[in-house]
């Protein structure tokens, strides 16, 4: 099963406890190539944690992440081969709900930093391609700025770009919108939506449903530490099967 | 005398005593600012056993005066000579610039410590967390996001140590070592011109005013982000563009 070509990521039975509290009790998931999954979920239910979980910055209590045949074990809360973690996180990229840019070095230098630093690539090689990724995502004119010259929406976007800066199999959204004024998150979604449409594999945990419901593939609803329903978003938000997720949609709406 | 004459008469000694006077300040708070990224680590990240050792020689050397501790190294080395010689050390506690050094040295180290702690402690834990994410190891974060960080927090109190140190090191004077006090003090002794003090001061200030200088320009270099801030954005974002 694990070794189906286009199975990019791959978590078992992911289990985080914080001291006797469990906040995730066994959740498993699979990206395939082009996926963009949105997990959904009311505050508490484990979803950041469990995104957190999938490149290690919160190690998970047990469970196992694979991401591209690198592959982590975990059993009692130790990582059985750490080495591989730096590997996976480098294939994973990350943007955080605080754009967590890096604020001594300019825009530029954000989106070349991984490339160079991590991969080793040239600088000439990694300011061509940061170039790029920035004319992408509308940022051509700010390239020598500071981020704490641009506002949310223009730093979440160069985020965006540090992410992709690394060619990675695929990029973890943590709740990219929620820190942006309101005028401010449609000029975000409209790059992850174009992303989408570009097959970039995505999971995405948000409050945005219209995203989960007309931009993902599939829909995860978390629940008090587990999956509680999880499908196509025709059918998830179409025809919701349990009362949690009825209940959920009820409220966001 | 004119002040003047006196400053014709004596300038070569006062000029030897400043070189020295620099010297040491300049090794002094460069040997301690070699050896404190490693400790302020260790203070901002050990276990509270495993730097307790550390904790007690910084407030050993934070709590008692400079000159005492100058005085434990210089006096206390000749109490322990035939030990220091059979060490092969005695060659280096004989000399009072030794003495002095290793005293300012492991004096500033303990500042310059605890002023870096407080730099890494005050760097953003999201872009810590963000050179995680994008797979850069321990080092690199260090190297790339920390330190940058740490050091322009710091920045400023540490200028302020090295002048504190520069002032210090007239202490050196006592152990015979011939900085710009000392100096000063010979050339009085011999002419009881007073006015040879206040070219002392005038030269201790010039020094701090000269370092002060140089500080402030590496901490615009440091901080041009922040200064970046500070300015109106070149070309406020257009409509265009915030829609896109």
């Amino acid at each position: 099963m694990t070794n189906q070509p286009d199975v990019i990521l791959k978590a078992e039975d992911i289990h985080k406890s914080f001291g006797n509290i469990e906040v995730l009790k066994g959740i498993s998931l699979e990206a395939r190539k082009h996926d963009v999954i949105s997990i959904l979920g009311s505050s508490g239910s484990g979803k950041s944690t469990f995104l957190r979980c999938l490149n290690f910055l919160e190690t998970p209590t047990s469970g196992k992440v694979t991401v591209h045949g690198e592959e982590v074990l975990v059993r009692n809360g130790r990582p059985q081969n750490a080495r591989h973690i730096e590997q996976i996180r480098a294939r994973l990229g990350m943007v955080f709900q605080q754009f967590n840019l890096w604020t001594h070095r300019t825009v530029l230098e954000n989106v070349m930093e991984g490339p160079v630093q991590v991969k080793g690539e040239s600088r000439a090689e990694a300011r061509d391609r940061a170039e790029t990724l920035l004319k992408r995502v509308g940022l051509e004119q700010r390239m020598d700025m500071f981020p704490s010259q641009l506002s949310g929406g223009q730093q979440q976007r160069v985020a965006i770009a540090r992410a992709l800066a690394m060619e990675p199999d695929a990029i973890l959204f943590d709740e990219p919108t929620s820190a942006l004024d309101p005028e401010l998150v449609g000029e975000v979604l409209k790059v992850m939506q174009s992303l989408a449409a570009e097959g970039v594999t995505m999971i995405v945990v948000t409050h945005e449903m219209n995203f989960a419901r007309d931009v993902s593939s599939e829909v995860v609803f978390l629940h008090e530490g587990r999956i509680a329903e999880q499908g196509p978003p025709d059918q998830m938000f179409g025809n919701p099967q349990t009362d949690v997720f009825k209940r959920f949609i009820a409220k966001v709406r | 005398m004119h002040p003047i004459e006196t400053l014709l008469d004596s300038w070569p000694k006062l000029l030897d005593g400043t070189l020295m006077t620099l010297k040491l300040t300049l090794m002094g708070a460069l040997i301690a600012g070699l050896l404190s990224p490693g400790f302020a680590l260790i203070r901002s990240h050990a276990s509270p056993l495993a730097q307790a050792p550390l904790r007690l020689y910084i407030s050993f050397m934070r709590g008692t005066p400079i000159l005492a501790q100058l005085f434990l190294i210089f006096y206390g080395s000749g109490q322990f000579r035939p030990v220091l010689q059979e060490w092969g050390l005695w060659n280096f506690f004989r000399d009072p610039f030794n003495c002095a050094l290793l005293a300012f040295a492991l004096n500033s180290t303990a500042y310059q410590t605890e002023i870096l702690r407080g730099g890494i402690q005050g760097v953003a834990h999201g872009e810590i967390e963000a050179a995680r994410a994008i797979g850069m190891n321990r080092l690199k974060i260090l190297r790339r996001v920390v330190f940058p960080h740490a050091y322009r927090i710091a920045w400023p109190a540490l200028g302020n140590e090295v002048i504190l140190l520069m002032k210090a090191s007239a202490l050196a004077s006592v152990v015979t070592v011939f900085d710009l006090m000392a100096q000063t003090r010979r050339v009085f002794s011999r002419s009881f011109d007073f006015s040879v003090y206040l070219w002392a001061a005038l030269i201790y200030l010039c020094l701090t005013a000269a370092f002060v200088l140089v500080w402030r320009l590496a901490e615009r270099r440091l901080g041009r982000h922040i200064l970046a801030r500070q300015q109106p954005r070149p070309g406020a974002p257009t409509p265009r563009e915030t829609q896109a």
